[in-house]
């Protein structure tokens, strides 16, 4: 076993962890931007930290780009879907303010 | 085929059937969609691991995409979705 | 038109045609039937016992379900076994497009040279009834004079204000970042349908996905800016006419032995395989329209 596949399999062994945590997250809380923050956390540093893995094990100059692509696109589109289900929530609910104030 | 890819697609397929049952029993239209949502991204990676590529990337853009923006759509046309401003 | 008037025989057709006899008839039914007595068990099942009823027919929707479910399976039991060298369906049809299919269509990309190049009277039969379904929503949810009303016209109102520029900001530089890659990669799938896999129909929805993206994240007026109704029905029926065109000139030269085939070029470039590409293009078109146009008509009822 060469130092290069450690590497990447305590990069992947991280990022699935990290997606336990927000999975645990997402079932644990209770009210939906709690939840959201959970799931974020998953979708951002749990998917870099699998695909850095796989990009450190990549022998293709192609699919590394690829992987790349991938941590890209995940990283504008997530962030805007979040933004948008957080916007939404505060637009139609009517105990918004209740909430922060009893926190 | 390899021990891991078979216990893979045994999850997958359990995990198709337990979403295939969902989206009957729950009552709320809006989860239904959801679920049916997660329903077609299954379907997708298990027809790719049925060697069939064309299909998976036809499900997912369907399946996952348009297809739950046009229920979406109509659930807003017949005043379905609760909880919303359509109420 | 009165109902005891004496009518000659062409009064009568004329009425016929018009379907006013039917009308008259359908009232003079309904005012003179009796409600026909129903047997004893039957009345448990008539449409003014739904509510009391309701455990039955909800038992009764399952014991249907189990009873469905149940055939299924037993027809899938006596199926062959999924993926066997032996099964029926690996018959010299299978075996002539495995074998000569680089040959004869000089698609690499099996599945395409079975859709659009064996089978393409099929995938002209879809094209049309992707474009009969489309049809048909502007028939029944197009906006015009007949299909108006006020609380729609309010509702389209409120969305208009929540396209506007300083409320979505967010969305819109994310939509601008990632719906061009999108559609890229729709048409990406599209022109490589015959070299990898892929095609019409999924490079199409792909770019239907990303058209749809780009309307929801800048409303539907950007949107008009480049495609309208026009572009919309323009597109649609020069590909339609396109496939067909170039699957009669197949038909017809092939059938006939003219000889005037196109040539199918080197297996693997991106100009080969004869007509797939340019057939690839045309279902592609038609299938981003389509699912285009769908969610145009489900949101505003205008394309």
């Amino acid at each position: 076993m060469s130092i290069r596949e450690i590497l990447a399999a305590v990069c992947i062994i991280l990022g699935i962890l990290v997606f336990c945590c927000s999975i645990l997250g997402v079932y644990r809380l209770k009210y939906v931007l709690n939840r959201m923050h959970a799931a974020a956390l998953g979708d951002t540093l749990g998917l870099f930290l699998v695909v850095l893995g796989l990009l450190i094990l990549g022998k293709d100059m192609f699919h590394m780009l690829k992987y790349a692509l991938i941590v890209i696109f995940f990283w504008v589109s997530s962030p805007i879907a979040t933004h948008m289900i957080a916007k939404v929530e505060l637009l139609t609910d009517k105990d918004y303010e209740e909430r922060m104030r009893g926190k | 085929m390899s021990t891991m890819s078979t216990v893979i697609q045994v999850i997958l397929v359990l995990f198709l059937i337990a979403s295939a049952i969902g989206v009957s029993v729950t009552g709320n239209l809006f989860m239904a969609v959801i679920i049916f949502m997660g329903y077609s991204s299954i379907m997708a990676i298990i027809w790719l691991f049925l060697e069939s590529p064309d299909l998976a990337i036809t499900e997912a853009a369907v399946g996952a995409g348009v297809d739950s923006v046009l229920f979406f759509l109509t659930l807003k046309k017949v005043h379905a979705l609760k909880g919303t401003r359509e109420g | 038109m009165a109902l005891s008037e004496k009518k000659s025989f062409w009064q009568k057709l004329k009425a016929w045609i018009d379907g006013e006899e039917i009308l008259i008839n359908a009232d003079k039914y309904i005012s003179t039937r009796e409600k026909p007595e129903l047997p004893h068990f039957a009345k448990h099942f008539s449409t003014e016992n739904v509510r009391s009823n309701k455990k039955l027919y909800r038992l009764m929707s399952v014991f249907v379900s189990l009873v469905f479910i149940g055939i299924m399976l037993i027809t899938v039991t006596h199926l062959p076994t999924f993926g066997e060298a032996s099964n029926p369906s690996n018959n010299e049809v299978a075996e002539r497009y495995l074998e000569q299919g680089i040959e004869e269509t000089g698609a690499i990309n099996f599945v395409a040279g079975m859709i659009l190049d064996y089978r393409a009277f099929d995938t002209f039969g879809e094209s049309n009834v992707l474009f009969l379904a489309v049809i048909c929503v502007v028939m029944l949810l197009k906006r015009d004079s007949k299909n108006i009303s006020a609380a729609e016209d309010q509702e389209n109102a409120e969305d208009d204000v929540f396209d506007m520029e300083d409320l979505k900001l967010i969305l819109k530089k994310g939509s601008k970042t990632i719906a061009p890659l999108v559609i890229l990669y729709g048409i990406y799938v599209v022109l490589n349908g015959h070299l990898s896999p892929g095609g019409g129909f999924s490079g199409g929805s792909i770019i239907g996905a990303g058209l749809i993206l780009y309307s929801a994240a800048n409303g539907q007026k950007k949107m008009q800016t480049f495609f309208t109704f026009r572009t919309f029905t323009l597109i649609s029926v020069a590909c339609l006419l396109t496939y067909c065109g170039c699957k009669s000139y197949s038909f017809f030269t092939g059938a006939n032995h003219v000889g005037y085939e196109i040539p199918k070029g080197v297996p693997g470039a991106i100009l080969s395989s004869g007509f797939i590409l340019p057939l690839n293009i045309c279902v592609g078109l038609i299938v981003a329209c389509t699912m285009y146009g769908f969610y145009a008509l489900f949101t505003k009822g205008e394309i």
